[in-house]
């Protein structure tokens, strides 16, 4: 590199919120690391820093937004607590199925809110969607749930919204961290837990000591990762280092779909073959969930300005997206290949 | 030898020396953690140092790095142990527990050591945070060995070293993090906290014939009370009576974790509660037994956070100076090609648990080796326990060994820390020789998850 | 365990026998300020202590409610590490002034008085003070931003205001900036004569 592009490289350490080692959730982080320190031929270093390495994974986007680390790679989701419009745009009960959100995302307003959103909040970061995944499984039972009173009572732990609606619903949830979580449920301190995508899920070992995950992820149909960039570093971004980044996030989008549809297939078969049950939540229950979901939103919406506009953005998308999304797909089992599977 | 390595090097120099003129360990690391911040900021921006350094994301996120420590759900149980380990102490509870055993030992040379040491590992199956287990264990039983006339180094090396075990004996955060690190399902929590069991119970095995042996061999090291009466069926009958309280705390608080009613950390408080029901019940309890419990209670729980308080400004400076990169370069250096590899890897990991702790080296080691592991075909989870065996041993390995700090901070005064040292010198041996039984029988660690989980 | 008995005038507040069962390296004077100061610190640091005893209750209160009335709060969930999260910090001036933080004693435990006081004031003012200034600065933000942004736990049920947790960390520095200056005190006192020392304390050992 000449001596201007060296004036203009930035070194920058990326936090991230979960091990890079997780599937879909972190793996894009150092893939979008290396993709930039190639693509911009070394005019963008990032280093990416597991979590806690530097940077406490629930502090990531003050520390950015401060500009202590230029950027950072999370779950948004964790900071409902500070931006309460930001749950609309991590993960969304009864929500948008992940190319739906990025069709919202990129061709919608989705971008341009998630900006004003942080902005609104006092936050100087600008966030850039890079990476999304898709459901995570509706959690590990000892017994499946087959009417809504068996929510009534059950301890669970459940994080973000969908927690809420399950309190609503007489269940009592927790938020025990994740390392006390086998534990809790070997030995029946709670009754069930959700956590993540099945091959994540697998990992914390779930699998072996209950025997119902169940289905459909109601509570989080996409998840979504985000790049989050200190305002003032990204402003002194040279034109083209700026698209190099986001040009790199939008592929590490489809890298994380990508990773997320191929692998989880083969984990599900290979729970069913260890005696696991994947059931299915029952169709009424679902309603009466989606019942509760609504006053939950509609609970927040009034609470905050910011919650109510994203989410009548986000409603008003999913109204024109009915009409193509429930005709033009063909369900699963109909599509060559797809017969032959057991379910 | 580049930068990184120069400054990572006079960093833990530095860090030693302080620590030789007796400075408090918690403030040592965090003022070499600031001296090193100026001089990383320094070397950046007035000597263009071509270094990751940087201040925002080193110096100024120290109250980011203390936060979790604030708020943090798990580490409740630390004063909660603390307090139920001076409460029992101070009701007399723990001493007629320690006698009672003693006398079901009969003439058994070394019967308290060895009744630490069951206690210990039964407390390590409730409780994952060494500085609450090694405290709790050096105030139960340090006054009652000095005064029967233990060996100042074998009574300290004990509760040592016997507090260490809970990182390694589920529940254990090490085990949890690990996983998360490897994510691999053969690997997942529930394997690694099975295949920790008996490797867990081996060490404490191990532990146990060694005091027995010592006694034995001198029998001044660890001598039999002088009151203890000829064991007859009524004498052991007496002494189970008289324990019974104690133990059943203990394992009232084991119970409420197998059974489900509580989690590990609310577990805790539930012990602190039995402790204060037993004062009751023994007579001991009174306005001054509490209060005096409460204030140190919080004066020990507050020099063992102040130590987290300092390694946390000290790692993030370590990190940013380029102390990952400098491990991770030495370790990528070495002969990654035969047989001996693993040998290599638990050595190198040994050797560094003298200085660093083991959230670093599992965040830095770990997953570099795992996939070399796994790549020579070794079962990943086999390999993964004896790490951790390794990591628990560097709580042990001085200068940096934080075991040795905490029981130091509740030492009575005859004891220094040259005996700390020279007291867990045996039990260093001990972890290797264990870790040496592990490499060789691997069925130790695969055999449990094995069959549990079929 | 041994008993301490010189604490009570060493620490120039009331300590009765059998609390202090520490052994203590660094024998200092007392000077006005510093005993002023320390019985400060030592109040808050005793009356921080009763916290634990909350925190006992409410988890008992939570394992209680979950089990027989099987309702689970995320509420006292969070109480309990709240009230954990006041008591530790605040409690480390007061560790401060009773001594209690871990040394390594293999060479200063042979030093003289005075060489230790030299160790003592310079660890004080070259270790310990910048890297509580660091912090103060770099925290009082940090608590500050949590409360114009209104932060509130990330459990959708948990509890508001987390500004007031957080500004614990900025007061605990004060408090342990007053301990080491009583400290300080107490080091130059036995090293210069200033400020004046109040009395010599002699150790019963
Ligand atoms: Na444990
Ligand atoms: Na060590």
């Amino acid at each position: 590199a000449n001596t201007a592009q060296a004036q203009d490289s930035v070194r920058w350490r990326m936090p991230i919120a979960f091990p890079s080692t997780l599937p879909g959730l972190a793996s894009p982080a150092p893939w979008v690391a290396k993709r930039l320190n190639e693509i911009s031929d070394g005019s963008i270093q990032i280093r990416v820093s597991e979590p806690g390495k530097i940077v406490p994974p629930f502090d990531i986007l003050d520390a950015v937004s401060d500009g202590k680390v230029s950027a950072g790679y999370t779950w948004v989701g964790y900071d409902q607590g500070k931006v309460p419009a930001i749950p609309l745009f991590a993960a969304v009960p009864f929500g948008m199925k992940p190319w739906a959100f990025m069709g919202w995302y990129y061709f919608d307003e989705g971008h341009n809110l998630v900006q004003e959103v942080y902005a609104n909040a006092g936050y100087n970061v600008h966030a850039e969607l890079c990476g999304i995944i898709g459901p995570e499984t509706a959690g590990w039972y000892r017994e499946p749930i087959e009417s809504l009173d068996d929510y009534k009572g059950l301890k669970i732990r459940f994080a973000g919204l969908g927690g809420r609606v399950l309190e609503k619903l007489g269940a009592s949830v927790t938020m025990m961290p994740g390392g006390e979580l086998f534990q809790a449920l070997e030995t029946g301190t709670i009754d069930a837990t959700e956590f993540s995508l099945p091959i994540i899920d697998q990992i914390l070992g779930f699998n072996k000591v209950v025997k119902y995950n169940l289905f459909p992820g109601w509570h989080q149909q996409f998840t979504a990762q985000y790049m989050l960039i200190n305002k003032d570093d990204w402003n002194a971004l040279g034109e083209n280092q700026r698209s190099q980044i986001d040009t790199a996030c939008m592929a590490a989008t489809t890298y994380a779909l990508s990773e997320s549809e191929a692998k989880n297939g083969k984990v599900l078969m290979e729970f069913q073959d260890k005696g696991v049950h994947t059931a299915q939540i029952p169709e009424p229950v679902l309603k009466e969930l989606r019942a509760t979901t609504r006053e939950v939103m509609q609970e927040e919406a009034s609470k905050n300005e910011d919650f109510k506009r994203v989410w009548e953005s986000q409603k008003e998308f999913m109204k024109q997206y009915k009409v193509w999304g429930e005709r033009a797909y063909l369900k699963p089992e109909m599509m060559l290949g797809g017969e032959e599977a057991n379910n | 030898m580049t930068l990184e390595a120069i400054l990572v090097i006079a960093m833990f120099a530095t860090f030693g020396l302080i620590l030789l003129t007796g400075f408090p360990v918690a403030w040592a690391l965090a003022g070499t953690a600031v001296i090193y911040g100026i001089a990383g900021h320094v070397l950046v921006a007035d000597f263009g140092a071509n270094l990751w350094f940087n201040w925002g994301s080193s110096v100024e996120l120290f109250p980011e790095r203390i936060w979790p420590l604030v708020s943090s759900p798990t580490l409740v149980a630390l004063p909660m142990f603390i307090f139920m380990g001076i409460m029992l102490d101070r009701s007399g509870v723990a001493e007629r527990l320690m006698k009672n055993m003693v006398t079901l030992f009969g003439v058994v040379r070394g019967g308290y050591a060895v009744t630490v040491i069951i206690i210990g590992v039964l407390l390590a199956a409730t409780t994952g945070i060494i500085g609450a287990s090694v405290v709790l264990l050096g105030m139960l039983s340090l006054p009652v060995m000095l005064k029967t006339g233990y060996n100042k180094s074998l009574a300290v090396g004990t509760a040592c070293a016997t507090g260490t075990l809970g990182i390694l004996i589920p529940p254990s955060i090490m085990l949890v993090i690990m996983a998360d690190r490897l994510a691999r399902p053969e690997t997942s929590v529930g394997d690694l906290f099975l295949g920790a069991v008996f490797p867990g119970v081996l060490l404490g095995g191990l532990y146990i014939s060694y005091v027995l042996i010592l006694a034995w061999v001198r029998p001044n090291a660890a001598p039999v009370p002088k009151d203890v009466p000829k064991v007859t069926p009524r004498v052991v009958a007496n002494a189970l009576w008289a324990a019974a309280p104690t133990a059943g705390l203990i394992l009232a608080v084991l119970g409420s974790i197998f059974m489900g009613v509580a989690t590990p950390t609310e577990a805790s408080g539930v012990g602190a509660a039995g402790a204060m029901l037993l004062a009751i019940a023994n007579r001991r309890m009174s306005f001054e037994v509490l209060r005096d419990s409460l204030y140190q209670t919080t004066r020990t729980s507050s020099f063992i956070f102040a130590i987290f308080l300092g390694a946390t400004a000290f790692s993030v400076v370590l990190r940013n100076l380029g102390g990952d990169q400098v491990i991770e370069e030495a370790l990528l250096g070495l002969p990654f090609n035969n047989y001996g590899i693993l040998a290599t890897i638990l050595f190198v990991t040994f050797l560094l648990g003298f200085f660093l702790d083991w959230v670093e080296i599992t965040l830095i080691i770990l997953p570099l080796v795992a996939p070399v592991v796994e790549g020579m075909g070794f079962n990943l989870a086999w390999f993964t326990i004896m790490f951790a065996v390794c990591l628990q041993t560097s709580f042990l390995t001085p200068p940096v060994g934080f075991a040795l700090f905490y029981i130091k901070g509740v030492c009575p005064p005859e004891i220094n820390t040259i005996d700390i040292y020279k007291g867990v010198l045996p039990y260093i041996l001990l972890q290797l020789t264990g870790l040496a039984a592990v490499f060789f029988w691997p069925g130790l660690v695969t055999w449990l998850p094995s069959v549990a989980f079929n | 365990m041994s008993k301490d008995d010189s604490n009570e005038s060493a620490q120039g507040f009331h300590i009765p026998e059998g609390e202090l069962d520490f052994h203590h390296h660094t024998e200092l004077p007392d000077t006005a300020a510093s005993l002023a100061l320390d019985r400060t610190i030592g109040s808050v640091g005793k009356l921080i202590s009763w916290l634990w005893l909350a925190v006992v209750a409410v988890i008992l209160i939570s394992v209680i409610s979950r089990y027989v009335f099987g309702q689970g709060s995320i509420m006292l969930e969070e109480l309990t590490w709240h009230i954990y999260g006041i008591a530790w910090p605040i409690g480390l001036a007061y560790t401060l002034v009773t001594d209690d933080h871990v040394r390594v004693d293999v060479l200063h435990e042979r030093m003289a008085l005075k060489t230790q006081a030299w160790i003592e004031v310079i660890g004080l003012i070259v270790l310990l003070l910048p890297f509580l200034g660091l912090v103060l600065y770099y925290s009082l933000p940090y608590a500050y931003d949590s409360f114009i942004r209104g932060e509130t736990s990330q459990a959708p049920s948990g509890l508001p205001y987390r500004f007031l947790l957080k500004s614990i960390i900025p007061l605990s520095m004060v408090l342990l900036a007053v301990a080491v200056i009583a400290r300080i005190s107490r080091c130059t006192a036995l090293l210069f004569g200033f400020p004046k020392p109040r009395r010599q304390t002699t150790s019963v050992h």
